[in-house]
């Protein structure tokens, strides 16, 4: 008996050394990074605090776990809560979690298996309660497994976006709402819902302050930092994030102003989309960018595309409000799960336009299906538009990291052919 | 089995209303003992012009106690169901606070400018300012009743075509003239700039997001169900005269401007319409509009009218806040891809869509082909400015 607590301890320690050691590593390098915007810091700190020093997100109030962006945030901060976004990408979790979850389970869903299995990350430990929107089977599955654990709550992901469907999946919010008030203890008023919109409207405010500003001259933030920024909403309050991406975007605005950018040399400029890039799993960004290229845009669920739809309130009954969160959950989301998704196409189609986009890295976590399946028909969408594309499948390990070092150089120094070496300089005034 | 059903419900209801536009005299709302189309300021400032408006208060009693019964219906069956009582009864209560608004636009004050002051002329222009260009036709649902309208309503004689035909010539073609010309000019904007019943719809529809009282859910299916009647409306619009009949007595509109103009007119089934029209434009905006026969025939030339709705449909993420802001229900709006034109039939102009797409350029309302209303992130988060505004004077003390 003595001996087994004993291996239990000494492979919590493990797994608290690797943890920590994988999240520091990942967070230095993205430090070391050249050209990181002023006032940064607070993102970092944010990750840090939930990766490095093992601690919960930095709030008085309950936690409510959230995966997938169609959780709408604004109900859980209506019901007095913080969501926090559970989504992993942690390989040490991953590597506990690989002997949980069947081998073709996708690396995210592994990791939240390994964290629940160990659990000793006090982001998911403090939880009240789990939202598990199912967009995908290995979600379902893992919401069954969370649940002898934790209190959760799915959400049913319709197929198609009809009304009907809408109507369906305002039913749920309802019914999450309840949830939500039980869990908390504060009912959800008309008020506290305006507050929650407002929380969530002002985070969203910047958000497109701060696309707005990097579409507007190139290589003025290095995608990498961007995607820690956005990671970092994950696991800080709507209205702190937004305050510290304000800051952020006051000194891009000043960067602007005096024309610094990150490089002065043209680098190719890399669009992302794909599987979520979760933090640590950062390394795809942090490859491109370390081999000379530039992620000038990202469409993934856990980067820009996530939180850029607001809710847009067209009733102003409760109810109203209530069904402009599902209407925003499920309509404008690309997210693969619908089996119509082609606006995800045009989407991809309008970044690479506004943000002169010379090529597409199409991202897949091995067994990630559903994403995988969109790759052929965005392939030939983007063949038509003479970009190239190439599908990059990664695990939650540091093992294929050479391999893929190998294939991004190749497609960096593929765009570079084709572009001709000159130095930017002008700034773009209108886009 | 279900189709078979809708279709006999349909025609059971199409049938019902051709019958009641046909026997309309036969059921009386408010008759006076005499008719009285004649009118003037000093008619206006008397009492006697109370009594003129009497079949209006009753309308507006009736319809304000249906909405309450309304109300209070929906109050006790979310009491009583089990399944959803307590998020029923939030939805339900009384609803403090304020929800996050966008900063009003000027192309809205503009519309509600163009509606208020053009319903006000077309029921006292002709008396106060003695306005009168009545030779002009235009097709608004203004009601022609009311002799001293600033301009002709189309109305009369599109409903009344049997009489057009034994006019002069030279009617007839100022009539035509005159209402295709506004019609290519200003197509359905006609019905979301000026048209008075559309305007005491929006005021309805005001009322009910002021008071935050939840109106009905509309879906494809209700707005695929209220087709057939529209078209209903349309043919017997049309066709009333030829078998005899009377649009007059049926119209809803005959209960608004002739009364506010201080002429005393006897109101039969169009009594009880309006309070429909008040009910259902209170808690659906612009119900009435949906079914209404002259924006049908109005719709008709919809691919050739000014007015145009674009869509950028690259900028377009298909997040259907159009198509819940749109009281006529037109769906291809957000799910059109290819077509830079998404101007529809129904389409009333009034610019909600435009309102609500947080897409930059994505959606756009043009007038001959330039563009007077522009869809913008930065309008639809204006609401939250002044929030960081607030975080600013926080972090600064």
């Amino acid at each position: 008996m003595m001996a087994k607590a004993t291996l239990k301890e000494r492979q919590d320690k493990r797994f608290i050394n690797k943890e920590t050691q994988t999240a520091a590593k990942y967070l230095r390098r993205l430090e070391e990074l050249s050209g990181a915007p002023d006032d940064i810091e607070p993102f970092y700190n944010a990750l840090k605090r939930i990766y490095v020093d093992m601690k919960s997100v930095e709030t008085e109030n309950k936690t409510i776990g959230t995966y997938c962006v169609m959780t709408p945030p604004e109900l859980i901060y209506a019901a007095g809560a913080v969501p926090v976004k559970l989504c992993s990408g942690n390989y040490t979790a991953f590597s506990i979690g690989d002997d949980i979850a069947p081998r073709d389970a996708c690396p995210l869903v592994k990791a939240i298996a390994g964290f629940k299995q160990t659990g000793l990350m006090p982001v998911y430990e403090d939880c009240s309660m789990m939202v598990i929107p199912i967009t995908c089977d290995c979600k379902k599955k893992i919401a069954g497994m969370l649940a002898d654990k934790f209190n959760t709550v799915t959400l049913h992901i319709p197929a198609k976006r009809d009304d009907i469907d809408i109507e369906m999946f305002t039913d749920q919010l309802y019914d999450l709402m309840e949830k939500l008030e039980d869990v908390t203890g504060n009912a959800v008023t008309y008020e506290s819902l305006s507050e929650g919109f407002r929380k969530v409207g002002y985070a969203q405010y910047e958000l497109s302050e701060f696309i707005r500003l990097k579409k507007q001259m190139p290589y003025l933030i290095r995608g990498s930092h961007a995607m820690a920024i956005l990671n970092a909403a994950s696991y800080m309050p709507a209205d702190v994030w937004g305050k510290a991406l304000h800051k952020v975007n006051k000194s891009l605005e000043k960067n602007i102003a005096e024309k610094k950018t990150v490089t002065s040399k043209k680098l190719p400029r890399i669009l992302l989309t794909g599987s979520p890039i979760v933090f640590p799993n950062i390394k795809i960004p942090l490859l491109i960018e370390e081999m000379g290229g530039i992620v000038a845009g990202d469409e993934t669920c856990m980067g820009e595309r996530g939180m850029w739809d607001p809710a847009v309130i067209t009733d102003n009954s409760f109810d109203g409000m209530m069904r402009a969160l599902a209407n925003r959950s499920l309509r404008p989301c690309p997210c693969p799960t619908f089996a119509d998704n082609s606006q995800r196409i045009y989407r991809l189609k309008q970044l690479i336009k506004e943000n002169r986009i010379q090529g597409v890295i199409y991202h897949v976590l091995r067994g990630c299906l559903v994403y995988d399946f969109e790759y052929k028909r965005i392939e030939e969408e983007l063949g038509k538009l003479d970009i190239p594309v190439i599908r990059l499948e990664s695990d939650y390990n540091e093992e294929d990291i050479e391999q893929l070092r190998i294939r991004i150089e190749a497609f960096i120094e593929l765009i570079k052919l084709k572009q001709a070496p000159e130095r930017i300089t002008t700034v773009r005034k209108s886009f | 089995m279900r189709s078979k059903k809708k279709i006999i419900i349909t025609s059971v209801i199409c049938l019902g209303m051709a019958a009641l536009a046909y026997f309309a005299w036969l059921f009386p709302f408010y008759e006076f003992t005499s008719n009285d189309f004649g009118t003037g300021i000093e008619k206006l400032m008397s009492a006697e012009y109370l009594y003129t408006l009497t079949p209006l208060f009753i309308i507006i009693a009736l319809a304000t106690t249906g909405i309450i019964l309304v109300i209070f219906i929906r109050k006790f069956l979310a009491k009583t169901d089990k399944n959803r009582s307590r998020a029923a009864q939030v939805r339900m209560g009384r609803l403090k606070g304020d929800s996050p608004k966008q900063k009003k636009s000027l192309f809205m004050i503009i519309r509600w400018a163009a509606m208020i002051i053009f319903t006000f002329m077309m029921i006292w222009g002709g008396l106060i300012f003695g306005l009168k260009m009545s030779s002009l036709s235009i097709p608004v649902l203004s009601c022609p009743w009311n002799t001293e309208q600033m301009t002709e309503s189309s109305c009369y004689y599109l409903s009344h075509l049997n009489e057009l035909f034994e006019l002069p010539i030279q009617n007839i073609i100022l009539f035509f003239g005159s209402t295709i010309a506004f019609t290519l000019l200003l197509g359905r904007a006609i019905c979301g700039f000026l048209c008075p019943m559309g305007l005491i719809q929006d005021i309805t529809d005001k009322i009910r997001q002021k008071t935050k009282i939840e109106g009905i859910k509309m879906n494809d299916k209700m707005y695929e169900t209220l087709t057939p009647i529209k078209w209903c409306m349309a043919l017997i619009f049309t066709g009333l005269c030829f078998a005899g009949g009377n649009f007059c007595n049926f119209c809803p509109a005959v209960a608004v401007s002739p009364i506010l103009a201080g002429m005393s007119t006897s109101l039969y089934v169009s009594g009880f319409l309006m309070i429909l029209v008040l009910m259902g434009g209170f808690f659906k905006r612009r119900a009435f509009c949906t079914i209404c026969p002259l924006g049908t025939v109005m719709g008709f030339f919809h691919k050739i009218s000014l007015f145009r709705v674009k869509k950028d449909c690259q900028s377009c993420t298909e997040c259907g806040a159009c198509y819940e802001a749109c009281p006529m229900g037109i769906k291809m709006i957000y799910t059109e891809r290819e077509k830079t034109d998404v101007t529809h039939a129904n389409c009333i102009m009034c610019g909600e869509c435009v309102k609500c797409c947080p897409e930059d350029n994505a959606l756009s309302l043009t007038f001959a082909g330039k563009k007077i209303y522009t869809s913008s992130r930065k309008k639809i988060m204006s609401g939250y400015e002044e929030v960081r505004n607030y975080y600013d004077g926080k972090s600064n003390s």
